[in-house]
């Protein structure tokens, strides 16, 4: 193989532009996939440590009672082999009393040893460790603790039969999450308190722990088998840390598939500035190329040269791609927070430098088939014709696009695990691929038809139509640039929407249930302010148009089931976040029902479950007493809000009178809530709250961040679509530029130059965002109502902006690259098109 | 991993907190068995010579088991091998307090019963309120149920020994001191020989099992039956 | 006698190429008085195309100065240039140029559309007729011949009526038997329209019936064609 250094090196000098739009397309698409990829393994690699931190060991044994003889017997025999330690923890719920004042408090207990825990962090407020500041006869609390009952470090607290003294108050829990929700908060005893305390034996309650640290945590597995089988089947639960089943784990899965897919976008976009550039680069030396060859060069001569070329510029794209990629996973955890999985390491592997290396190969190999095939085709006799005559209809875009489609498809299938996701992906990419196309002939055929009043006007919609018919191609790439980055934005906006704007500030964090309908004045004058009361009614749902519920089918569901019992309530207007989806008001035609039937509202995803439809027959039993209603409208939620939502809304006449109590959700500054529960629970003592702002404030925190990825990463195809838009527009302008030379030399001046110009690049821009918009909403719309079940806005406005925005930089990216041409004087450029 | 799963992942976090909020513990609202479902109008008697109410929390419900395993399917059962053609009607509430009880006796009065078996409080203790609210609650609806001329059955219930003497002391005590004020039918404790035996509860210690079941509506049966005797009279 | 129709005086045109400074016209001035037909004769690299562009003013003399019509255009930008290139002067090249874009008719319309002549198409028709392409109308250049392109080209450089038309060694890309009768109908043409036509070529052929030859040779203009 022969190697022409200067050829490749004058090549890439003179390439200019377009070799950096290659390399950083080249580069876009390696650092997003090998950032993601390589923070996914370091995720799932320390998903385990993640879960050990939530469990507080590699494996644990739970029981609601004394693990059995047998159990700790195969755990201990395992011990003294040093497979593994062991630590018991005791939990239970008490009433606990302040010593001087006669107050009370149920809390949480949870008795350790000294070296708890194996894994995770207990942050306290001095800094100690637990096991240090847990002494026999102390004990440490949570803050709620101290503010409920008015107590101080250093004060005395009554457990049991024993005394204590609180040492120190818990800052941080890692192994709280999974109980974010309990009726009190967490007091920590020593293991050696514990028996004194009378709290334990026959008739109580208490959660037994065993957490067992594994010499080899690999041996996880095994060891669950073995001990399994000498656990007392349904009582006692033995799992490893990693099966227990854990939100966190799933929140970055369903995160990373999100990233996986808009990596892959980018990818897409990527590939397409490649394949756009590349053409440019080759247009542009086309005379060269024939030149080359008119003096023998042959097609595999050249064919070597450009593939050199192209690897070069591949590796040096790869290359930045890989640093970038690095800069951008040290850029995750700052992301991220402390949302980021323990263990997820700034470190490179080597395989990710290598996988970015691959990949880079294929990719640059795949998406510059076609434009290198094109090579072939370059005949010598273009010196002396200096017009180019139409492309002949080749085999090689087909082939080459069914090769792209394919490596796609398995790159999505890849990132994704999903061969069904795969293929639907690339179908819909070429779907939409071959619409865009045929409209974009059909509009074109129109366009050059239609009646156009200026002469400007009428020049640019034939420049659209000038011989090789570069436009169709034109518009293709930008329309798929513009819908994937408008789908990619319109899902961005909807899930947000969805999840994060409608979990505002002022969410609620405090829950109060339980209040009674005679509490009702007495409750809002404690909370002090006009709140929000849901009455809740029990029932069970009994026939749906005469058909018997099943409760042993029920039970069989994986969704909620039609058998449990439901919570129903009252009331005459939809809430703030509910629309109505069948029938027009919530009680329609209620006059119409025949007497003894009365008007019912069902929310929509428990139609779907049971399906129920409008005017169907619903008979329920609350509480004995036999109602029969029909369904008036179904409402659907328009967010996803941590807000209490009923399934079945009755008028206030049918349910007033049935027994039912009350349920409030209130938002109160955090250091509020201590206070405000005292307060309820001293007037109501019946009531019991449920104070959720740690976890609000942590799902807050966790939407803001997941928000910021999101778009972190929604930029990166956004910059390459940019590039594309750019790429693309560069790579045609030879044909205009001519024409531009043309027009002056005929007496045009730069008004109708720069009018033509614009015009057309305004009618590129304008037919490809319409069609990008109109695909993009389409498909936004699918993606949210089919797949994530969510209500979709079409946010016009930012449909509108986009096509605005196109135009804007398309005219630009136009008017800049023949700017120069319109102030020369015209015999520059035919000098260089007659080659002297 | 599909899309569905990434809906339902954030779905899933809302649904939980939100279901977890609405429903109380113990009796959490996970799907059970729903009650004895034949038509049950509101004061007609069809065919029974009269209604029993079964009045009470999960345990009542049947939280767990097949509608025709709860107590009162069971002890209606029992009762027509007696001959006595009892209706009993299960209207226990999981997760209810005695407050939530108090608050729907008119209700239960629609079902005009000719006896009530009340057995609430549990979740009361669980939950560390006040037994003095709860011995008020009780007696309240004792009180009403009387005015109605209704024969009540209470069921002492017995607080879990890890919520301190001093509370479970206040709380066990209440019931039989209620039942000497009121002169009710009085059975000690509702879990008897059932609480704490593992083989008599489900896997989450607290609910009974049908066999659990089974030993509490015999030993129901005699209270319940001398109610009736007390109702005809 | 009136004013010549162009006047050029000490233009010189170099370019610099790296370190070399390459002179293609060196110090020439000339003029054509109107409704003459000259041509500038020379060999291949003489600066035959480049007197053309300077005199017609598609591109800039690096010394000296160009009259078109008693106007000094040396230092006219593009766009006081654009009306003079449209109304007064057309042009033929011997790549033909035509806009890919545009159909016959529609090349040789756009002068006179850029001019908003209500009879456009009257007048491009006729010229179709006159130069037998009128079947040819629809087709764009790229269906047309060699000649056929030529002959649209002459059309469209007289369609706004010019007093002065370059050509550029028009027949470059023709057989014989087409630059003769393009020639024909330059000719023919220059004498209908009472144009002055200003013609580069090395054929001898032509030379021969013109009414002066200008001969460059080394960017030199060693001959003005004046018979003394």
């Amino acid at each position: 193989m022969m190697i022409h250094y200067r050829f490749l090196l004058e090549e890439l000098r003179y390439g200019g532009k377009q070799v950096i739009t290659f390399v950083i397309c080249v580069a876009l698409s390696i650092a997003t996939l090998t950032a993601l990829n390589s923070f996914r393994r370091d995720v799932h690699g320390s998903l385990i440590d993640e879960a050990r931190e939530l469990q507080g060991g590699d494996i644990i044994i739970h029981a609601h009672q004394p693990i059995s003889d047998k159990l700790q017997l195969a755990v201990d025999s395992l011990a003294q082999q040093n497979y593994l330690k062991q630590q018991k923890t005791f939990e239970f719920y008490t009433v606990v009393l302040s010593e001087i004042k006669d107050s009370s408090l149920l809390s949480s207990i949870k008795a350790v040893e000294s070296a708890y825990p194996f894994f995770g962090t207990i942050t306290l407020t001095s800094g100690l460790q637990l096991g240090e500041a847990l002494e026999p006869g102390t004990v440490v609390v949570a803050q709620e603790v101290l503010d409920r009952l008015d107590r101080a470090i250093g004060d005395r607290l009554i457990i049991g039969d024993v005394a204590f003294t609180i040492a120190d108050v818990v800052a941080f829990e890692s192994m709280r999450p999974v109980s974010f929700l309990s009726f009190g908060p967490r007091i920590f005893i020593s293991m050696t308190d514990l028996d004194q305390l009378g709290l334990l034996g026959r008739g109580s309650r208490v959660e037994h722990e065993l957490l067992l640290q594994l010499s080899e945590p690999g041996d996880a597995e095994d060891i669950t088998k073995i001990l399994s089988a000498s656990a007392v089947p349904r009582v006692e639960r033995v799992e490893t840390a990693a099966s227990a089943r854990s939100r966190v784990r799933t929140f970055f899965d369903n995160l990373l598939f999100f990233l996986s897919c808009i990596s892959i976008l980018t990818l897409m976009l990527s590939g397409i500035g490649m394949q756009g550039s590349l053409s440019a680069i080759l247009y542009q030396k086309q005379k060269v190329i024939a030149v080359t060859k008119a003096f023998g060069a042959s097609n595999r001569f050249l064919l070597t040269q450009y593939l050199i070329m192209v690897s070069f510029m591949g590796a040096f794209g790869s290359l930045i791609g890989i640093g970038l990629g690095y800069t951008i996973k040290r850029l995750f955890p700052l992301l991220l927070g402390d949302l980021v999985p323990q263990g997820v390491g700034y470190a490179f592997h080597p395989a990710d430098t290598l996988e970015g290396i691959v990949l880079g190969i294929l990719v640059v190999t795949v998406f510059t088939l076609l434009p290198l095939h094109r090579l072939g085709t370059v005949k010598p006799v273009m010196i002396f014709r200096h017009e180019t005559g139409a492309a002949k209809r080749q085999a090689a875009p087909i082939i080459t696009g069914i090769i792209c489609s394919l490596f796609l498809s398995l790159l999505v299938i890849r990132q994704i695990d999903d061969v069904k996701i795969g293929i639907f992906f690339v179908l819909g990419l070429v779907l939409l691929i071959a619409t865009v196309s045929l409209t974009a002939s059909a509009c074109l055929w129109l366009l050059k038809r239609a009646p156009l009043p200026t002469l400007a006007l009428r020049q640019a919609a034939k420049s659209l139509y000038r011989p090789g018919n570069a436009s169709r191609s034109i518009i293709v790439t930008l329309t798929s640039a513009i819908s994937v980055l408008l789908v990619i934005f319109l899902l961005k906006l909807n899930l947000f929407a969805t999840f994060i704007e409608s979990y505002p500030e002022n969410a609620p964090n405090l829950f109060c249930i339980d209040i009674q309908q005679d509490q009702k004045d007495l409750f809002q004058a404690v909370v002090g302010e006009e709140v929000l009361l849901f009455p809740v009614i029990r029932a069970r749902l009994l026939s749906i148009n005469d058909q018997p519920i099943d409760p042993v089918q029920e039970r069989e569901r994986k969704t909620d089931n039609l058998g449990r019992e439901f919570n129903l309530t009252y009331r005459e207007n939809l809430l703030d976040d509910e629309i109505i989806i069948g029938g027009n008001s919530l009680f329609e035609g209620t006059e119409r029902l025949p007497p003894g039937v009365v008007a019912l509202s069902v929310l929509d995803s428990i139609a779907e479950i049971g399906e129920i439809e409008l005017d169907d027959r619903m008979r329920f039993n609350i509480q004995g007493v036999e109602i029969e209603a029909q369904v008036t409208s179904i409402r659907s939620r328009t967010e996803s809000r941590l807000y209490p939502f009923f399934y079945f809304v009755f008028e206030p006449a049918t349910l007033e009178a049935a027994p039912q109590t009350f349920f409030s959700a209130i938002h109160l500054p955090r250091e509020l809530i201590p206070d405000m529960i005292t307060a309820i629970v001293a007037q109501l003592p019946n009531v019991s709250t449920i104070n959720v702002a740690d976890v609000a404030d942590r799902f807050g925190q966790l939407m803001k961040r997941l928000s910021v990825v999101i778009t972190f990463f929604a930029s990166f195809s956004i910059m390459a679509g940019c590039l594309i838009l750019i790429s693309t527009i560069f790579a045609t302008r030879l044909d205009r530029i001519r024409e531009t030379v043309y027009y002056k030399v005929l007496g045009a001046d730069s008004n109708f130059v720069l009018l033509v110009l614009t015009c057309e690049h305004a009618m590129l821009a304008l037919f490809s965002s319409i069609m990008a918009v109109i695909f993009a909403e389409v498909a936004a719309w699918l993606i949210c109502t089919t797949v994530f079940n969510i209500v979709y806005q079409p946010h016009w406005y930012v449909a509108g902006l986009t096509v605005v925005c196109s135009i804007v930089l398309v005219i630009m990216i136009g008017l800049t690259s023949s700017f120069g041409i319109i102030q020369q004087r015209p015999a520059v450029y035919l000098r260089q098109q007659n080659g002297t | 991993m599909t899309f569905t799963q990434l809906a339902s992942g954030f779905r899933n976090l809302l649904v939980f907190i939100a279901m977890i909020i609405l429903l109380a513990l113990p009796g959490c609202d996970s799907p059970a068995p729903p009650q004895n479902a034949e038509p049950v109008n509101e004061g007609k008697t069809t065919g029974a010579e009269g209604v029993i109410v079964a009045m009470g929390d999960s345990l009542t419900a049947g939280l767990g088991v097949a509608p025709t395993e709860s107590y009162p399917a069971q002890l209606e059962k029992l009762l027509a091998e007696r001959g006595l053609n009892y209706r009993v009607v299960n209207a226990g509430i999981s997760g209810e307090t005695s407050s939530g009880a108090k608050a729907r006796i008119d209700w239960v009065l629609r079902l005009n019963p000719a006896v009530v078996i009340l057995e609430t409080g549990a979740n009361d203790g669980l939950r560390g309120i006040d037994p003095k609210l709860v011995e008020e609650n009780i007696e309240q609806i004792i009180v009403r149920l009387k005015q109605e001329e209704i024969t009540v059955v209470l069921t002492g219930m017995m607080m879990l020994t890890n919520l301190g003497k001093t509370y479970v002391t206040a709380f066990n005590d209440l019931y039989p001191r209620l039942a000497r004020q009121h002169e009710v039918v009085f059975m000690p404790f509702f879990l008897k020989d059932v609480a704490a035996e593992p083989t008599k509860n489900q896997a989450d210690g607290i609910h009974p099992n049908p066999a659990g079941y089974q030993i509490i509506a015999a030993n129901l049966l005699p209270y319940v039956e001398k109610a009736i005797q007390i109702a005809s009279d | 006698m009136s004013d010549p129709i162009l006047r050029a005086a000490h233009i010189s045109k170099h370019y610099t190429i790296g370190e070399r400074r390459a002179i293609v016209l060196n110090d020439i001035s000339m003029q054509l008085e109107a409704g003459e037909f000259a041509v500038i004769s020379g060999a291949s690299g003489s600066g035959k195309t480049t007197l053309l562009t300077v005199l017609s003013g598609l591109d800039k003399p690096s010394n000296g100065r160009v009259w078109l019509d008693t106007q000094d255009i040396t230092d006219f930008d593009e766009n006081r240039l654009a009306p003079l290139r449209n109304r007064l002067i057309g042009f033929v090249f011997q790549a033909f140029h035509l806009v890919p874009s545009l159909t016959s008719m529609e090349n040789i319309m756009f002068p006179a559309e850029l001019n908003r002549d209500p009879d456009a198409t009257e007048k491009a028709s006729q010229l179709l007729h006159r130069v037998g392409l009128w079947e040819q109308r629809h087709n764009r250049p790229e269906q047309l011949s060699g000649g056929e392109k030529q002959r649209v080209a002459i059309c469209r450089a007289l369609i706004n009526n010019p007093q002065l038309v370059f050509a550029d060694e028009p027949t470059g890309n023709l057989d014989s038997e087409n630059s003769r009768e393009v020639v024909e109908l330059l000719l023919e043409l220059q004498q209908e329209f009472n144009t002055t036509l200003l013609l580069a070529t090395h054929s001898s052929e032509i030379s021969d019936r013109a009414d002066r030859v200008l001969s460059l040779h080394d960017g030199r203009l060693v001959d003005n064609g004046y018979r003394q």
